[in-house]
């Protein structure tokens, strides 16, 4: 368990940003408390000031985790994003896409959301914008990167993808044994 | 043209209402042959025609139609435009035409075929050729049977080897010519068969049959096998088990008499020889064992009333039973004869078969009784009596006769026996009949006529308690009318009386119909009256034996009438049985002290029957609740101890103290009786058998102490076995006391429990009550009084609770005061309680604190300033350590933030001030917090800036129209009080108050001041409600001013509110002149309705917009300065509306 590098940091900030742009800041701001970034074994905890002492009592091989996991570092020193960071970022997004009931199934299957199962879309989204996927009762349900503008999407048949599949719900039931 | 016609179907639509087939015939007959008019209408809901059509089949051709189509197409014609169209023919034509084109069909298939094929290329199968011709053309095809054209078969034997030669024309006889008419089809209902039915339930099942219910034959075998040793037994048996069938409404006697044993045959077979000759006209029921049912059922007089009913019920049966058992009533043939006889005799009542009948019943059901009674018998025939001999003899006659049996001529003897007997029995209860007329056979047909009247009286006294009570009334008042009124009960009467069997059974068999329930009750009650009789002590021990023979028989019409277990009808026959033994003992014994005077006047009886009413009424007044059954014993009891009494009438001697006894006896006899039967029934007559055992106690203390004064060496005896019976009744009566003892037991200790209980709640809570004062005093104890309370304390548990109550009572008042003198130690003490401790003071002190509440007031873990001590110094490291992490924490915050900026490509401004950028940031989501003094941004400010404006205009207005009246030292006096009332009171309260001061009056004059004091108020007020109350108050005390106020609302809420905006300006004006004008709408709303708001407060800013419409509505000058200004407001609406217009082209 250690701070993130700068480099670190950027990468990961990089890739946050993309889903919710300038509330970043609220992340790392907080005015409820202190939070920090925490890496450990190449996974990222967003975690609290005081559950971090809390943590800091137990030896590093034995910690499995702590705070919240908002994605991991992979091998290539790419950020992944988990999705159990949803329930952090979900509240910030900028851009979303709503997917009709119909196809939210399949998207919680880790399938791409199709133009068909596009219920709605924020306006002016530009293409491999990072967006946080609802249902149409406006129940996150993961992430994804715009496959198509929101203009592109209007044109498209419907069966072409709109947004590739990042991270979903559904994870948590079939990526059990990895998230933390 | 003639040949083109075609018939065509047109559709007519459009029509008129009133349009008819012949208008149409005429109309369209002009272009062609109409055949048929149709008209539909078409109507809706309520019946009104929505459109008319019609169809119209014309015979036309294509020109004609074309010309019509012009003609009349689109034309208007009655009320209507037509439209014509070519409609689809009517199915029915089109069925038509679909058969002869089937038919042509036809005629073509067969004619037609063969050109068909060629023209196709295919070869004709068909030849019409001597079959084995070949086929031109075809090698190894020829023609077979029927002229079909079939392949020579060249096949290989299997066994030999060798190729055989299959020609079909030499074997023609295997192919079948399947006939091609297919139209006779057999319709579906005739595809099903039905199963051969066979008499076994499987088959039956099938069938669809179900008998609907089945006694399970071995029950009933086994009662007939334990019946089986005394012929005449079995007989008498069967039919009752069939009554008792009949009961249940079983469909199946036929079972049991079908497995009754032969022996029952005989005895039947007799009869029929007696009958046979007589009637032979019911072959109808041969077959039928119901027969039997119904004759019983008619003899016994059961629940079922009417002939009709049973018919219904026998014919259903017998349609039931038919299929099912047919072989079986071959073989029962002869024992259905039998019941024929009894069936003509019922249906024809004065015929003598009546008679026989009834009497072959009494003798096939008594007959054992009568065994049982031979020896006593004996002893009967010795009592004086006129008519008695005569019975005995004819008794003795009967017995010799029975014995032997089976003879038909025997039978018919005791038949004309039993007859005799009964006549005896029926003139010896009626005085009118002459004693005589017993033997003599002229007098057959009355007493038959009279056995009837009895037997018609019979169900009528079944029916009610009412009734019976009737019948003893009647008894009372007409003596004189025995014969008819009184004939049931002379009927009982006559069982008493007399010892012989015949009419006792009959007495059986109507007590049975008369009650349906216990009828072992009414055995034993003939028992006691056949002891009567009896003088001998040794009777007794020949009686015993006889109580067995009758609790079968009391067993069997148990089964009869109560549709219960048979278990409980046994246990019920037993103590059934009991009773009446002891009844009969008690009796007896009162004989022997009467010196057994002779029954036989029924006067006699009729008069003892008054004092035996008398005591049926205790009797009958008990129970309300009790089935008439109950009744009907209690009559009968009653009815014996009045033969008895009216024996004790005549003797001089010790007469008041016997009769008392006797009735008291009677009493007991009843209410062990009643116990008995009590003990089966529900626990709702808990009650009753209370009164009763409690009469009965009562009553044997009476009769103890009657019964020892006497002196008579015959009343001595008496005497013992009265004790003796009063041991055995007791005995009876204590396992009810012992029950209702346990029950009064249980019921007061519950009841102590329950005060108990009681006592303890009141402790607790006279405790309660006085708890409160000791905790009083518990304050107290922490100050010096201590040891006094403490003793206090302990007095309080060394007295009891009364004293306890006093003490706290007494003491409270006292120590209220003490303690208000100690109060100034207390207030010390208290500022002393709440100064924190040392060790807890400062940072690391809260700590401790918290540590020490974790572990709350244990006093082991109590926190000194040691445990500061040692902590401080890690405490202070940690501190420093805490330090130094959030100062990472910072930098890295720092690090972080600059990324993010960098990232984003912003500038994060100010990433340490926290609460600004919270405030930035939570634009949306903003947590209110009325403490904070940031959040006073959040609140809104419209009042202020309403009641600034207000409080300006206000006082414009107020020097405008300057209330002469206010005085300024009221306002001043007043205004210091109120205000501190008021503001701190909500509105409701505040007008409670009001109330009281509009009656005194000073309501105008403290509203004006109040008025005047919120003028001066006002700019001062800064939060609504304040200001609401005081516009609330105003308006109670009608005041001008609040008028004002309340339209000022209105006014200042116009320019906020974008919708308001266009006609702030006038409203304004409008408004300020409602004021003038208005007839104070305040006033007219009650002040009480006021109150009831339960979402609005007063001037709720939700209900300004009303408030204005309102206010608006009420002036009528304002409206008339609208209508004024509608004009120019218009123009200069038009006018802006033209500039902006110009402004937007030139744009």
């Amino acid at each position: 368990m250690r701070p993130l590098t700068e480099e670190e940091t950027r990468v990961m900030f990089e890739k946050i940003a993309k889903y919710i742009g300038e509330n970043l800041q609220l992340l790392v701001d907080r005015p409820d408390g202190t939070y920090c970034f925490r890496l450990h074994n190449d996974r990222v905890y967003y975690v609290s000031e005081m559950m971090l002492k809390l943590a800091a009592n137990i030896s590093g091989d034995k910690l499995v985790s702590l705070g919240t996991c908002f994605g991991k570092f992979t091998k290539t020193h790419k950020f992944r994003l988990h999705v159990t960071a949803l329930d952090y970022l979900a509240p910030y997004a900028k851009y979303k896409v709503w997917v009709k009931p119909g196809a939210e199934q399949s998207f919680l299957y880790g399938n791409h959301v199709l133009k068909s199962g596009l219920g709605r879309i924020t306006e002016n989204t530009s293409q491999y914008q990072g967006v946080v996927v609802y249902s149409m009762a406006d129940i996150p349900l993961g992430f994804g990167v715009a496959a198509k503008s929101t203009q592109d999407c209007r044109k498209v048949d419907p069966m072409a993808i709109v947004v590739f599949h990042q991270a979903d719900i559904g994870e948590y039931v079939r990526h059990e044994e990895t998230l933390t | 043209m003639q040949g083109n016609r075609e018939m065509k179907r047109l559709f007519v639509g459009g029509l008129g209402q009133g349009i008819s087939e012949t208008d149409l015939q005429n109309q369209f007959g002009r272009f062609g042959e109409v055949s048929d008019v149709e008209i539909i209408t078409r109507k809706d809901d309520q019946g009104n025609s929505q459109k008319v059509f019609a169809y119209v089949n014309i015979q036309i051709t294509e020109a004609d139609l074309k010309k019509c189509m012009s003609i009349l197409n689109k034309t208007k014609w009655k009320g209507g435009t037509l439209q014509i169209q070519l409609a689809k023919e009517s199915f029915l034509h089109r069925l038509a035409q679909e058969r002869e084109d089937a038919k042509a069909k036809k005629e073509k298939s067969t004619t037609g075929n063969p050109t068909l094929l060629e023209k196709m290329g295919a070869v004709d199968f068909h030849m019409k050729a001597v079959p084995g011709t070949e086929v031109p053309g075809h090698k190894n095809w020829v023609v077979s049977k029927f002229g079909r054209v079939l392949p020579v078969l060249h096949l290989k034997n299997q066994q030999k080897h060798k190729i055989m030669k299959y020609d079909p024309s030499k074997y023609c006889h295997n192919i079948k010519k399947i006939p091609e008419n297919l139209t006779e089809t057999t319709p579906i209902a005739e595809l099903t068969w039905e199963l051969e039915g066979g008499n076994d339930p499987m088959s039956k099942k099938r069938r669809g049959e179900f008998s609907d219910f089945h006694i399970p034959p071995q029950k009933v075998k086994k009662v007939q096998k334990s019946n089986d040793p005394m012929e005449s037994k079995v007989s008498n048996i069967g039919l009752r088990t069939n009554q008792v069938m009949e009961k249940n409404k079983s469909t199946h006697p036929v079972t049991a008499h079908g497995t009754a044993p032969s022996t029952v045959n005989p005895s039947k077979q007799l009869l029929v020889s007696s009958s046979g000759t007589q009637k032979p006209k019911h072959v109808v029921f041969h077959n039928s064992d119901f027969e039997i049912i119904w004759n019983k059922s008619s003899m016994s007089d059961d629940d079922v009333d009417s002939e009709d009913e049973l018919k219904m019920m026998i014919a259903k049966e017998e349609n039931r039973e038919k299929p099912g058992h047919s072989s079986v009533n071959e073989s029962e043939h002869d024992t259905f004869e039998v019941v024929r006889d009894d069936f003509k005799s019922n249906i024809h009542k004065l015929s003598s078969s009546v008679s026989l009948g009834n009497n072959h019943e009494y003798d096939s059901s008594d007959t054992d009784e009568i065994i049982a009674m031979k020896t006593k018998n004996a002893k009967v025939k010795n009592s004086a009596e006129s008519s008695q001999p005569e019975r005995t003899v004819s008794k003795k006659s009967s017995f010799q006769k029975i014995e032997p049996s089976n003879d038909c001529i025997k039978v018919q003897g005791i038949n004309s026996n039993k007859e005799s007997a009964l006549c005896h029995g029926v003139k010896f209860v009626n005085p009118k009949f002459p004693p005589d007329s017993s033997g003599s056979d002229s007098e057959e047909s009355e007493e038959d006529e009279e056995y009837k009247v009895l037997m018609e009286n019979c169900p009528r006294v079944s029916l009610t308690l009412a009734d019976l009570e009737q019948l003893a009334g009647s008894h009372r008042k007409f003596p004189g009318k025995d014969s008819e009124t009184n004939g049931p009960q002379n009927d009982s009467h006559c069982k008493f009386d007399t010892t012989s069997k015949n009419p006792k059974t009959s007495g059986d068999l109507y007590n049975g119909r008369q009650q349906c329930i216990l009828p072992e009750e009414i055995v034993a009650s003939l028992l006691e009256d056949e002891n009567t009789y009896s003088k001998q002590k040794s009777e007794e021990d020949i009686l015993k034996p006889k109580f067995q023979a009758f609790k079968g028989i009391g067993c069997l019409y148990a089964k009869e009438s109560v549709d219960k277990t048979l278990k409980e009808n046994i246990a019920f026959n037993t103590g059934g049985g009991h009773h009446s033994s002891l009844k009969h003992e008690d009796h007896n014994r009162s004989l022997m002290e009467n010196g057994s005077k002779c029954v036989n006047g029924s006067s006699s009886k009729l008069t003892s029957c008054q004092p035996a009413k008398k005591v049926n009424d205790p009797n009958h007044i008990q129970p309300p609740k009790r089935q008439c059954t109950f009744e009907n014993q209690n009559h009968k009891v009653m009815s014996s101890t009045s033969c008895d009494k009216g024996s004790t009438n005549p003797l001089p001697g010790p007469l008041p103290l016997k009769a008392k006894t006797s009735l008291h006896l009677s009493a007991n006899s009843h209410k062990v009786d009643s116990d008995g039967d009590a003990c089966h029934w529900p626990e709702s007559r808990k009650a009753l058998e209370k009164e009763r055992t409690n009469l009965s106690n009562l009553e044997s203390l009476e009769k103890s102490s009657k019964v020892s004064p006497r002196e008579d060496p015959q009343k001595s005896p008496a005497g013992f076995s009265l004790s003796d019976s009063n041991a055995s009744c007791i005995n009876a009566k204590d396992k009810q006391a012992e029950d209702n003892q346990k029950r009064l037991a249980a019921l007061a200790a519950w009841q102590k429990a329950r005060e108990v209980q009681k006592k303890l709640v009141h402790s607790a809570l006279a405790n309660l009550d006085g708890h409160p004062e000791d905790k009083k005093t518990h304050i107290v104890f922490a100050s010096d009084n201590e040891s006094e309370t403490e003793e206090t304390s302990t007095q309080e548990q060394s007295c009891p609770e009364k004293e306890l109550m006093k003490e706290s009572v007494s003491k409270s008042p006292g120590k209220l005061f003490d303690s208000s003198d100690d109060e100034d130690s207390d207030s010390k003490e208290d500022s002393t309680r709440f100064s924190i401790k040392p060790q807890f003071e400062g940072r690391a002190g809260q700590k401790l604190m918290d540590l020490q509440s974790q572990f709350g007031s244990d006093e082991r873990f109590r926190m000194d300033s040691r445990f500061l001590e040692s902590d401080s110094e890690d405490e202070k490291k940690e501190l420093n350590e805490d330090k130094v992490n959030e100062d990472e924490l910072a930098a890295e915050k720092k690090k972080t933030l600059n990324v993010v900026q960098s990232v984003l490509n912003i500038n994060v401004n100010n990433p340490t001030n926290k609460g600004s950028v919270a405030a930035k940031k939570f634009k949306d989501i903003v947590h209110y917090d009325p403490t904070k003094h940031d959040h006073a941004i959040y609140e809104r400010k419209q009042e202020d800036k309403e009641k600034e404006s207000k409080a300006t205009r206000k006082k414009k207005k107020e020097e405008a129209e300057k209330l002469p009246e206010v005085s300024q030292d009221m306002y001043y006096n007043i205004a210091a009080d109120l205000k501190e009332i008021f503001q701190s009171m909500s509105n409701t309260d505040e007008k409670e108050e009001d109330v009281p001061r509009t009656e005194a009056g000073a309501r105008e004059g403290t509203g004006k001041i109040r008025n005047a004091e919120t003028l001066a108020c006002e700019p001062e007020q800064t939060t609504g409600f304040t200001f609401s109350f005081f516009d609330s108050a105003t308006k109670d005390e009608k005041d001008a001013t609040y008028r004002i106020e309340l339209v000022k609302h209105g006014k200042i809420v116009c320019p906020n509110d974008p919708r308001f905006q266009d006609s702030s300006s006038e409203e304004e004006d409008i408004a300020e002149e409602a004021d003038h004008s208005k007839p104070s709408p305040g006033e007219a709303v009650p002040e009480n309705e006021a109150i009831r708001f339960f979402f609005f407060s007063e001037n709720d800013d939700r209900l300004r917009g009303s408030n204005l419409f309102w206010s608006g509505m009420g002036g009528s000058i304002s409206r008339n300065s609208w209508e004024a200004r509608t004009s120019s407001l218009l123009l200069e609406c038009r006018k802006k509306h033209k500039e902006a217009k110009r402004k937007v082209k030139a744009n």
